[in-house]
């Protein structure tokens, strides 16, 4: 009985702690802050690429329709001169047709 | 004073008047259904702007199509042609020519075919002393054609694009062939 208080008395004994544990708790805890700190790095700088992708596709899609409707206005105004034109030669010759009659 | 704002007002009035554009007839749509080829070009000033971004300058052609663009600020077409004589009225085209009956606007050519059934139609507007408007009514027995340009334009720049983007020569011969090119939209 005396030994078995004797254990127990031991086992729940205030022991000090290495002298190397505190830098090992530390040292956990840093690379810990330093993995999630890479990470956010990481993450930020993935979306700021993406951003930018991002941006490049809008402005290349935004370049394509402008294009696009400036081709379809530049169709359109010569077609509305055409017509125009076209117009102005037939009453001219007409005009001048009756003037020889 | 009542009397110097009321002939403000009246004056105010009447210069909107005279600045009002030319307004294609809504009725004129219903004519698309019947006819068998439509043309209907719309360019308001920002379709002329974007447009002339798209012309090169170093493109005689461009160049001077650009040049012509510069002062307008609309050009506004519609043209049908129909398979038959009689599907559209000269009610029609009535109130489109209503319009050029204000004092801003003067008929400078009107030519009348009574064997052909012809009836051709030019006027200007003019602004400062300069033209400020453009209207071309157009009617034959199987076709009709309104053209409206506004703003500032020389009919000389309009025949320099004779010979160009299939554009016949003034007072060249079969002159309408360019036009019946087929439907815009």
């Amino acid at each position: 009985m005396e030994d078995f208080e004797r254990q127990l008395k031991d086992a729940l004994s205030r022991k000090e702690p290495s002298p190397s544990f505190e830098a090992k708790v530390f040292g956990a805890i840093a690379a810990q802050q330093t993995g999630r700190i890479r990470f956010w790095r990481w993450a930020a700088a993935l979306a700021v690429m993406l951003l930018v992708v991002a941006g490049f596709w809008m402005r290349h899609e935004r370049q394509i329709e402008e294009r696009a409707a400036g081709e379809a206005a530049k169709a359109r105004l010569q077609l509305a001169l055409r017509i125009t034109v076209t117009e102005l030669a037939k009453i001219q010759k007409s005009v001048r047709t009756s003037t020889e009659e | 004073m009542i009397t110097i704002k009321i002939a403000f007002f009246v004056g105010l009035a009447l210069g909107q008047l005279s600045a009002q554009e030319l307004k294609m007839p809504p009725n004129l749509d219903h004519l698309a259904a019947k006819a068998t080829e439509v043309v209907d070009v719309t360019l308001d000033a920002n379709l002329l702007q974007l447009a002339g971004r798209f012309l090169s300058d170093k493109d005689a052609d461009d160049a001077k199509v650009k040049k012509i663009i510069g002062g307008l600020r609309g050009i506004y077409v519609k043209s049908f042609e129909f398979e038959k004589p009689g599907e559209y009225q000269d009610s029609d085209v009535e109130p489109f020519r209503a319009q050029l009956r204000s004092p801003a606007w003067s008929r400078i050519v009107g030519v009348r075919s009574q064997k052909s059934g012809e009836n051709s139609e030019v006027y200007v507007k003019t602004e400062g002393g300069k033209i400020g408007g453009l209207a071309i009514l157009s009617t034959e027995p199987k076709q009709l054609t309104i053209v409206s340009i506004e703003g500032s334009i020389d009919p000389d720049q309009l025949n320099e694009l004779g010979g160009h983007f299939g554009i016949p020569k003034l007072g060249t011969d079969s002159p309408h062939k360019a036009s019946k090119s087929g439907k815009d939209e």
